[in-house]
């Protein structure tokens, strides 16, 4: 193995050490137990947005409603499947990270299903509808917010319950009491989680998931200025690197774009009233392969030697970051709580922001002001959003190199620590 | 470099052939898809009524809704110039606009005369405010007015109706018997087909009596079926009866006006 030197080395021992601790390695082999639910619920999500709806990128441009049958009866199948996977994640997140967390503390395979078990119990205590609770009606569950945005939510669920598992296992001695201190601790989370989920929705109008992403959604203000896009951007890929997958929209923005495009169609020439937005710079620029410029991060994997983890994963994961569908690169690698490949994450967008937005701004490039289609290929969405602009689309190209360079290093020193760590969670 | 690579350059760039193959169509597929912000509630009413016939009627609505939309009100003159009164407060993107005539006799010539003052204040409405779709209410002889510009001059204006109201709009003027066609009947059945095929279109009928609202009988609105059933996306046809069902009446009509609420209003 070839030694890396000062800040890589550095960088790798503190992957390593971050990926040894307990809390962290439960959460890891959750995030890759739930890859291939991942991967299928983007597959599907991808076919879904990109062939089958009216503003995929593929509908419009092969005209797929012209020769595809049974269009309506293979969306509802999609969604279906979709909503089955990706749609639950939240509590698929939470089960595994509290089973994880005490499969090293018992060897009884019913005590670590408890913990998994109660944990998406009293996260479910949160996601329940009001209306049906207060008015005495069957109890509804509900299950808006339980999807990639509930990831964060469900891990945070997952490491209490656990935890406390695990506290409450190193309190027994003998494996005979096993079925008293289980019984002890699942009756008091269930009769606890249900209290507080109680006196939430009685006090609050809305599930906590829905009041978490509100919370997470709040910083995010409409901003022009460089500094305003680079900090919306940081601040995505935080919540990105954190487990908060899904997309965070801000509102204002449709109405500052149906002004650009009023703008363009009404006019000769290309004026664009509002060219330094979120819409003409981050979502064009900023977000290959879903935010974080993933497609960069899958280029510098594939430019990297030999097989392993991460190279399966980026095969598989291929045709939903071509449509900019990140999370099965996000959970497979994972790039979720990595602190290496947290940095590319962060720091790639605010290159690519940084450069296209000067580029923009000096008018060397004309702002996108046409509708962008879903499932766009990444490069592609500025040439087609400004109608064909040749500037754009190597503007984009640009975009796509730098970002593929900051990735490339930090993917190498990923690949070293997997290497350090001894390969034992491809077998977990 | 690696082959892997290799593939995935190659991948990517499939991606984008079918954008580069579809890019000369673009423009023409993103301004049929357009719509503006600016999606005006226009409103006409019936003969011998003026601009300002609908001032209650929009307070009304106005009252009961959470937004107030601002109201315009146009007047063509018999020349083909337009006057204007009321406000298009900015920001307003549902706002009302009342188009009245000078010359508001009934009759058959006169209502076609009033369709082409129409088309003329609806493209300088158009080419001020730049709005390309619209709703639309017609009351009595103005649901004709209305039909007929649909029928003849809104293709020419690349402009998509989205909704439309008729109340009592006489599609067979006064005549109750249903085996007699008048003029404006035949008129309208004959452009039927050029109505826009995604319009929604509801028809209120007033019923005072068991054959009409007092002035124009039931047979005359229910012909509206022949026109539009098949030929748009919807067309559903109510009848209204009670407190204020008389022909005058009908657009205070609690019950219109909560249908107008209901369909018309975004």
């Amino acid at each position: 193995m070839q030694m890396t030197q000062g800040w890589g080395s550095w960088l790798i021992d503190l992957e390593v050490r971050w990926q040894r601790n307990r809390q962290i390695t439960a959460i890891r082999q959750t995030l890759r137990l739930s890859f291939p639910f991942v991967l299928l619920g983007s597959l599907a999500q991808f076919v879904d947005e990109a062939w089958l709806q009216t503003n995929g990128y593929y509908y419009q441009t092969l005209h797929v409603a012209k020769w595809l049958f049974q269009l309506r009866a293979l969306r509802e199948y999609l969604r279906l499947i979709s909503a089955g996977t990706l749609g639950l994640m939240a509590m698929f997140m939470a089960f595994g990270v509290s089973f994880y967390l005490v499969a090293p503390s018992t060897e009884r395979i019913a005590d670590r299903l408890l913990a998994g078990i109660t944990a998406v119990i009293s996260l479910k205590f949160f996601n329940v509808s009001r209306g049906s609770v207060l008015s005495l009606q069957p109890v509804k569950w509900v299950s808006t917010n339980l999807g990639l945005t509930g990831i964060l939510m469900g891990l945070l669920v997952g490491l209490l319950v656990g935890n406390t598992y695990r506290w409450g296992l190193a309190r027994q001695q003998r494996a005979a009491d096993s079925l008293g201190a289980m019984f002890g601790i699942t009756s008091s989370w269930v009769l606890g989680a249900a209290l507080l989920g109680l006196l939430w929705i009685s006090t609050q109008t809305v599930s906590l998931n829905a009041a978490f992403v509100g919370l997470l959604r709040a910083p995010l203000q409409l901003p022009h200025f460089l500094l305003g896009l680079l900090g919306v951007s940081a601040l995505t890929s935080v919540y990105q690197w954190l487990g908060v997958l899904g997309p965070l929209t801000i509102s204002g923005q449709s109405m500052i774009t149906t002004q650009n495009l009023a703008a363009v169609l009404d006019h000769r020439g290309w004026q664009v009233p509002h060219p330094l937005t979120l819409h003409t710079i981050v979502n064009v620029y900023a977000q290959f392969g879903g935010s974080g410029m993933l497609l960069g991060l899958l280029f510098a994997i594939f430019l990297t030697r030999g097989a392993c983890r991460q190279q399966r994963v980026a095969w598989l994961s291929l045709i939903p970051t071509l449509g900019n569908v990140g999370a099965p690169l996000m959970v497979g690698v994972p790039v979720v709580l990595s602190p290496l490949l947290g940095i590319p994450l962060l720091l790639a967008p605010l290159a690519t922001i940084s450069v296209s937005w000067l580029c923009v701004r000096l008018a060397w490039v004309p702002a996108v002001a046409y509708p962008l289609a879903t499932g766009t290929p990444g490069p592609l969405l500025a040439y087609l959003g400004t109608g064909g602009s040749w500037p754009a689309l190597l503007l984009a190209l640009v975009d796509l190199a730098i970002s593929t360079a900051i990735y490339y290093p930090f993917v190498k020193w990923h690949r070293l620590a997997q290497l350090k760590e001894g390969g034992a969670h491809d077998e977990a | 470099m690696k082959p892997k690579f290799w593939v995935l350059l190659g991948l990517l760039l499939l991606a984008c052939l079918p954008g580069f193959w579809w890019r000369p169509h673009q423009e023409a597929v993103v301004r049929a898809q357009y719509r503006s912000e600016l999606d005006p509630i226009i409103l006409v009413p019936g003969s011998s009524a003026t601009q300002n016939r609908f001032n209650a009627l929009v307070k009304e609505l106005n009252h009961e809704t959470n937004t107030t939309h601002s109201l315009l009100r146009v007047e063509v003159m018999t020349d083909g110039t337009l006057k204007y009164s009321g406000t298009l407060a900015a920001g307003d993107d549902h706002p009302f606009i009342v188009v009245g005539f000078q010359d508001r006799h009934d009759g058959y010539a006169n209502i076609v005369k009033q369709a082409k003052w129409f088309t003329i204040a609806f493209k300088k409405l158009q080419a001020t405010y730049h709005f390309n779709h619209f709703s639309a209410m017609g009351h009595s002889n103005g649901g004709l007015v209305l039909t007929l510009f649909m029928e003849n001059d809104l293709a020419a204006t690349q402009t998509h109706a989205d909704k439309l109201m008729t109340i009592a709009a006489p599609f067979n003027l006064e005549e109750a018997d249903p085996d007699v066609d008048t003029p404006m009947f035949k008129l309208l059945e004959a452009g039927r087909q050029r109505l826009p095929k995604n319009l929604v279109v509801y028809s209120i009928a007033g019923s005072k009596t068991f054959t009409g609202d007092g002035i124009v009988p039931f047979d005359s609105v229910n012909r509206g079926k022949y026109l539009f059933q098949d030929q748009v996306k919807g067309f559903t046809q109510i009848t209204v009866t009670g407190a204020n069902a008389n022909h005058a009446d009908l657009p205070e009509n609690q019950q219109i006006v909560g249908l107008m609420r209901q369909d018309i209003l975004p």
